[in-house]
């Protein structure tokens, strides 16, 4: 027994290559499929709505040629990512503020509280008196969805800092500012990348969905108008590419957070 | 492969970055609350056709996904105008709510060009209202025009609506409802009513419209009181090339181009349109058969009073 055990051990399962069992998920997702396209074809399940996943690709590869899915994601996109800055951004500072303020804390919170377990397709209809139906409705309703996540993550975050850099900045006599931004935020980026993280899907799934109850373009619509349509190839194709967006922007996040919060994991 | 989806991410947030299209001058241009169903085939027929251009009218129709958007958008200052179902109306007007007919939009006038219907499967033995006590009836959603004349449908063959459970289905979605028995019945609007037919196994028990209240005024363009107070004009405008809009609607019932217009608003496609029947469009909102409605939404308990429909519907939609 010495030290080097457990780098040989990591060693050993490196071998073992990650991408060999990712392979195992895309297996399992291909024989989904193919059990939907059979059941499709031979009739176990009859519905208008049921159509055999080789249409579903074909209508995928079609509505690419067209353009008009690419206009709808972009525009989904466009909501849910300045919704995401807003959030982000009231999320982050308020969870330091009131994290380390404790009159802020009191008055604040309790709102806070209330307002998080409203779930959005309630919110909706009394903000469309006050926001209207166009753009802004959408971003305030993915900014007030994906706030929660990263404030809460940011709080917490901050209130379990280790205390010893607190206490080490303080023997610098380091001013509040300075201390909160070159001590305190650097320590709590771990979590704040954990609630941007949760935050990131949660935009796209908040914006789609005020999309489908008040919306008149993007891909909620989309999904909507197909659907009234009867064109469900369409919309299984457009539930495709939202899917795969949803997963590119979780890989860029982790790519990103990669780079940006290195001593992520270690504390 | 995970660069690939990198790669791919970083592109559609590229994508994100589009600028949203830049809005046309000169023409007053007026925002159109619509539910993109045959119903409003008119009003676009008339906007391709420049009745409203010429007027110096130009449209932005809003298309909605549901009703919530509608009124409540009306009201809060998001639209002009907005089509919806008379029931909506009188409700919004109950309420309190500023909110004015303006014009006809849709009516059920033939019998023989109501596709719409209540289908239940055909070995259940639901041949009446009386039948269907004690089982289902889907609607799209409960309170609206579809709900109060399946009601008033059981009522007139037999039945008693309050032994009746009503479930909210959305309209892509009756059918397999029907099929595998979640509901026993369901009140169905073209194209699906349509395709149900089609399909085999379903059976139509019955047609509440016409058989309820033959030229039922079921759908109308509703404004605020405010906009024709401040704009009558734009109000006046808006009607006259929407009238030029149904006659050139209803001398084109079997034209393909009428086809080919609805499947570009609804996405759907021009063989599932043939296979409907089109109904005509009326010019003007009877008032008759409005008074009927709101009766039969007293007697449904919807309404507490009855209201001064004088004043709901404004000369411009008689």
């Amino acid at each position: 027994m010495d030290g080097l055990e457990g780098l040989r051990n990591d060693r050993s399962s490196r071998r073992a290559d990650p991408n060999d069992r990712r392979a195992y998920g895309f297996l399992l997702l291909a024989v989904l499929l193919l059990f939907w396209e059979v059941s499709s074809r031979a009739g176990w399940i009859v519905s208008a709505y049921w159509p055999p996943v080789s249409h579903i690709f074909a209508a995928a590869i079609a509505q690419l040629a067209g353009g008009e899915i690419l206009l709808s994601l972009a525009s989904t996109l466009r909501r849910a990512a300045i919704g995401y800055v807003a959030a982000s951004v009231a999320g982050i500072v308020l969870g330091i503020v009131l994290a380390r303020n404790r009159a802020l804390r009191y008055a604040l919170l309790p709102l806070i509280e209330i307002v998080r377990p409203m779930p959005t397709p309630a919110v909706i209809p009394p903000l469309i008196l006050l926001l209207g139906v166009d753009d802004a409705l959408k971003i305030f309703i993915v900014a007030m969805a994906s706030f929660f996540p990263i404030f809460s993550n940011t709080f917490a975050g901050v209130a379990t800092i280790d205390d010893t850099l607190i206490q080490t900045a303080r023997t610098f006599r380091t001013p509040t500012v300075r201390l909160l931004a070159r001590v305190v935020f650097p320590a709590t980026m771990p979590a704040i990348a954990a609630g941007l993280r949760t935050a990131t899907s949660l935009c796209l799934v908040v914006a789609v969905l005020s999309e489908m109850i008040a919306g008149s373009s993007g891909i909620g619509y989309y999904l909507v108008e197909t659907q009234y349509a009867m064109r469900p190839d369409l919309m299984y194709a457009a539930v495709l590419y939202l899917a795969a967006t949803g997963y590119a922007l979780n890989r860029i996040f982790l790519a990103l957070e990669a780079r940006l919060v290195p001593w992520m994991g270690r504390s | 492969m995970r660069r690939a989806f990198v790669w791919l991410g970083l592109a559609m947030l590229g994508l994100a970055a589009l600028p949203t299209a830049p809005a046309a001058a000169d023409l007053e241009k007026v925002r159109v609350s619509i539910i993109p169903i045959g119903d409003v085939a008119p009003l676009f027929a008339a906007v391709q056709n420049g009745y409203f251009r010429e007027v110096g009218l130009e449209i932005d129709t809003t298309p909605s996904a549901g009703g919530a958007a509608g009124i409540p958008g009306l009201v809060g200052g998001s639209f002009d105008i907005a089509y919806g179902n008379v029931v909506s109306a009188l409700l919004a007007a109950q309420q309190g709510l500023d909110v004015k007919v303006i014009a006809a939009g849709t009516n059920v006038t033939d019998p023989k060009l109501d596709a719409t219907g209540i289908f239940a499967k055909s070995d259940s033995g639901i041949k009446s209202g009386k039948d269907l006590e004690g089982k289902s009836i889907a609607v799209n959603t409960r309170n609206n025009v579809i709900w109060l004349y399946a009601r008033a449908w059981v009522k007139a063959t037999g039945g008693d609506p309050e032994r009746v459970t009503f479930k909210e289905v959305p309209f892509p979605q009756m059918e397999d409802a029907v099929r595998q028995q979640r509901v026993d019945a369901a009140f169905m609007v073209p194209p699906f009513s349509i395709v149900a037919a089609q399909k085999g196994g379903l059976g139509k028990v019955g047609m509440p419209y016409s058989d309820v209240q033959p030229g039922v005024d079921v759908g109308q363009y509703v404004t605020t009181g405010k906009l024709l107070a401040t704009k009558p004009d734009t109000a006046k405008k808006f009607v006259a090339a929407l009238r030029k809009g149904v006659e050139w609607y209803n001398a084109n019932l079997t034209n393909e181009a009428l086809l080919t217009l609805i499947s570009g608003y609804t996405k759907a496609d021009v063989a599932l349109l043939k296979l409907a029947p089109v109904p005509t469009a009326p010019s003007r909102t009877d008032i008759s058969q409005v008074r009927k409605t709101m009766e039969l939404m007293i007697e449904s308990k919807l309404l507490p009073a009855p209201l001064d429909l004088d004043k709901i519907v404004d000369p411009l939609a008689r």
